[in-house]
């Protein structure tokens, strides 16, 4: 696991907290049922706060799993 | 705290053995991330409680404090935004901007006003209640340019200022102070318009963070410090007396030294609104005289008191401070504009706020006067804050005539013509009542202090009783002194608190409690939620004197027993019926 996705764990946990390690990999809006609207624009403001980046709501629909999220952060080149 | 902290904060689990504090947050929009900082900014404030934090019905502001009338809820915040006085105010509604329009938001605003502000008054009779303001730029509706303020825009601040007013009167509602959180989130920075769109919450997550840490603080006040000891030279004025003489000295505009002015009329604030003030000073105590008598000195000589002036160690004239005022140094500042002074001071009272007096720095100066400001805050200055001094001067004024009259305590006491008023109404408004339990350690039954919210729901209990009493004799009047709460148990008293103050000592008004309270309930027993503390050691030493070691269990005593110990009491008594 490298920097960015050690932190990227953190935020996950910071949200859902009983998630494990293992679980936060393999998290979803499908499989997670704790990740509804509210969670999610928990988890985008933390991730915010985390990589000092501003991500439009508009994405949202992007951000359905740990795996996108990763995706998205790194596409964007905010953290190499 | 950012939000992963505050995250953080609420993954700890909170201490199960105790009781809950529930916390209501009322707004009208979604309360996400504010929910998550001020419940995390509770917890860090109250960890000895496991605190519950519940939120209402989006967009229904007032009926979410009105449906909070009778609710099993210990405390209210309240945070309200310009959409609350009317939806189209924000920016989530597409009513209307319409010239014609704005007319009619006025109207409903003031009408939404006057609900929000009878819903606030009715619920804090029950409910402690801390109340923000609308914290956001009201959006560009009206018809003026951005710089020009318009009549519509300049009434509905109006409305709002008129609210913040009215209800800082209720003695259990609380308002975030405007000033203070402009300080820490600067107004351009505060609104975010794609999350209030898209989410329905309206605040970026600074401006979140600054609100919930303020409200926290509003909700869980430091208590205030009761007194200050203060430096001279280059302190309370500019210059060594010694150097420049009683003319020398200055604290003027004219002469650049008008910072000292400033501060001499801080304390002099400080003074009026009971804050103990005195002087500790390595000087020639003729000249420190001469120099108090100078006209244009901004605080009044008769608001210091003691004023030790000597060329013995600072720490030796904080120490005859302390036991003239009778309080612990934690509840003192010491002010020097010495850094070795201070130091002195510091290493022998650990517990004092030591502060070096920033001579010349005047951003520091501006500084200070906040910080003094909110270390001595308080909410109410009551009558026992008026004359806190007199009676200090009194206590002098009794040891010392007692001491040159030798003879016997019982002799002393019958001559001092002593009024014991006892009241036995149970006002949740009695500020004083609820000031003396959660600030006085020596004479204090158990230590335990009372929250905002435990205080009323104690008082509501129809089985509860409220006794306080003043005290006044030829030596000056001590104001309330002594509060008592407890329940009625048939013949049997259960006292689960009670205090006096330091200055009520020596004088046995402890025993004319107790003869009060068998008298007035016609009890056969009193017992008391009993704890020794590292700090109620005349507490222990009374019980003592009448019983014996107190027990930690179960310590109770017979009306016989009471009057077979208690000596004589030569007080004449007056009861205020329901205060």
């Amino acid at each position: 696991m490298d920097e960015m996705e050690g932190r990227l764990v953190r935020c996950f946990s910071s949200v859902f907290s009983d998630l494990t390690t293992e679980q936060i990999h393999a998290a979803s809006v499908e499989s997670l049922p704790a990740w509804d609207s509210l969670a999610a624009v928990t988890l985008v403001a933390v991730l915010q706060q985390e990589f000092g980046l501003q991500i439009n709501l508009i994405d949202l629909p992007e951000l359905v799993s740990f795996e996108a999220i990763q995706n998205y952060i790194r596409k964007r080149n905010i953290v190499s | 705290m950012n939000l992963i902290e505050a995250l953080e904060i609420l993954k700890q689990v909170g201490p199960e053995d105790v009781p809950p504090l529930r916390a209501y947050l009322a707004c009208g929009f979604t309360p996400l991330h504010l929910q998550t900082f001020l419940a995390a900014h509770l917890r860090e404030r109250l960890p000895q409680q496991r605190v519950e934090l519940k939120t209402g019905l989006f967009g229904d502001l007032a009926g979410n404090v009105e449906r909070l009338q009778g609710s099993r809820c210990d405390i209210l915040a309240v945070v309200i935004e310009w959409q609350d006085l009317d939806p189209r105010l924000g920016i989530r509604n597409l009513g209307g901007w319409r010239t014609t329009d704005l007319t009619d938001i006025v109207k409903s605003a003031k009408q939404a006003v006057a609900r929000l502000e009878q819903a606030l008054r009715r619920v804090s009779a029950s409910i402690p209640t801390y109340v923000c303001m609308p914290t956001l730029p009201l959006p560009p509706l009206f018809t003026t340019s951005t710089q020009q303020a318009g009549g519509c825009e300049l009434q509905l601040r109006q409305l709002v200022a008129s609210l913040a007013t009215s209800i800082s009167n209720e003695s259990s509602i609380r308002v975030l102070n405007a000033q203070r959180l402009d300080e820490f989130s600067p107004p351009q920075a505060r609104l975010d318009v794609q999350s209030e769109l898209m989410a329905g919450f309206p605040y970026k997550l600074p401006h979140t963070a600054t609100i919930a840490e303020l409200l926290a603080a509003l909700i869980q006040n430091p208590v205030p410090k009761k007194g200050l000891i203060t430096d001279l030279d280059d302190t309370l004025w500019a210059g060594i007396l010694g150097e420049v003489g009683t003319e020398g000295i200055s604290w003027h505009l004219d002469r650049h030294t008008h910072l000292h002015g400033l501060y001499q009329q801080f304390l002099g604030s400080l003074a009026s609104a009971g804050v103990l003030i005195a002087v500790a000073s390595k000087n020639d105590r003729a000249l420190v005289e001469q120099a108090f008598e100078r006209k244009d000195l901004i605080i009044s000589k008769e608001n210091v008191y003691p004023v030790e002036v000597h060329w013995a160690r600072k720490s030796e004239s904080a120490q005859r401070i302390l036991k003239t005022w009778n309080i612990g140094p934690e509840a003192v500042v010491f002010i020097d504009d010495s850094p070795m002074e201070v130091a002195e001071v510091k290493a022998a009272f650990p517990e004092m706020e030591c502060v070096v007096f920033p001579k010349n720095d005047y951003p520091a100066m501006w500084d200070l006067l906040k910080r003094l400001r909110d270390l001595f805050g308080k909410d109410v200055i009551s009558e026992e804050d008026s004359i806190r001094l007199k009676s200090i001067r009194g206590a002098s004024a009794l040891r010392e005539s007692w001491d040159v009259a030798g003879g016997s305590l019982d002799d002393f006491l019958q001559s001092a013509d002593a009024l014991v008023r006892v009241t036995f109404g149970k006002q949740a408004g009695d500020g004083r009542a609820f000031e003396l339990i959660n600030k006085t350690n020596q004479f204090n039954v158990n230590g335990k202090r009372l929250s905002d919210a435990a205080w009323m729901a104690y008082l509501s209990d129809p089985a509860t009783f409220l006794m306080t009493v003043s005290y006044e004799d030829k030596y000056g009047p001590l104001g309330k002194i002594s509060v008592l709460l407890g329940r009625v148990q048939g013949k049997v008293l259960r006292v689960d608190s009670w205090v006096m103050s330091c200055r009520a000592f020596s004088r046995r008004i402890e025993y004319q409690c107790l003869k009060q309270l068998f008298e007035k309930f016609d009890a056969e027993e009193i017992c008391f939620d009993y704890q020794a503390t590292s700090r109620n050691g005349p507490l222990q030493e009374f019980f003592t004197g009448l019983f014996g070691t107190p027990s930690t269990t179960d310590l109770r005593f017979s009306r016989a027993a009471f009057c077979e110990k208690s000596p004589s009491l030569f007080h004449r008594v007056e009861e205020v019926v329901n205060g």
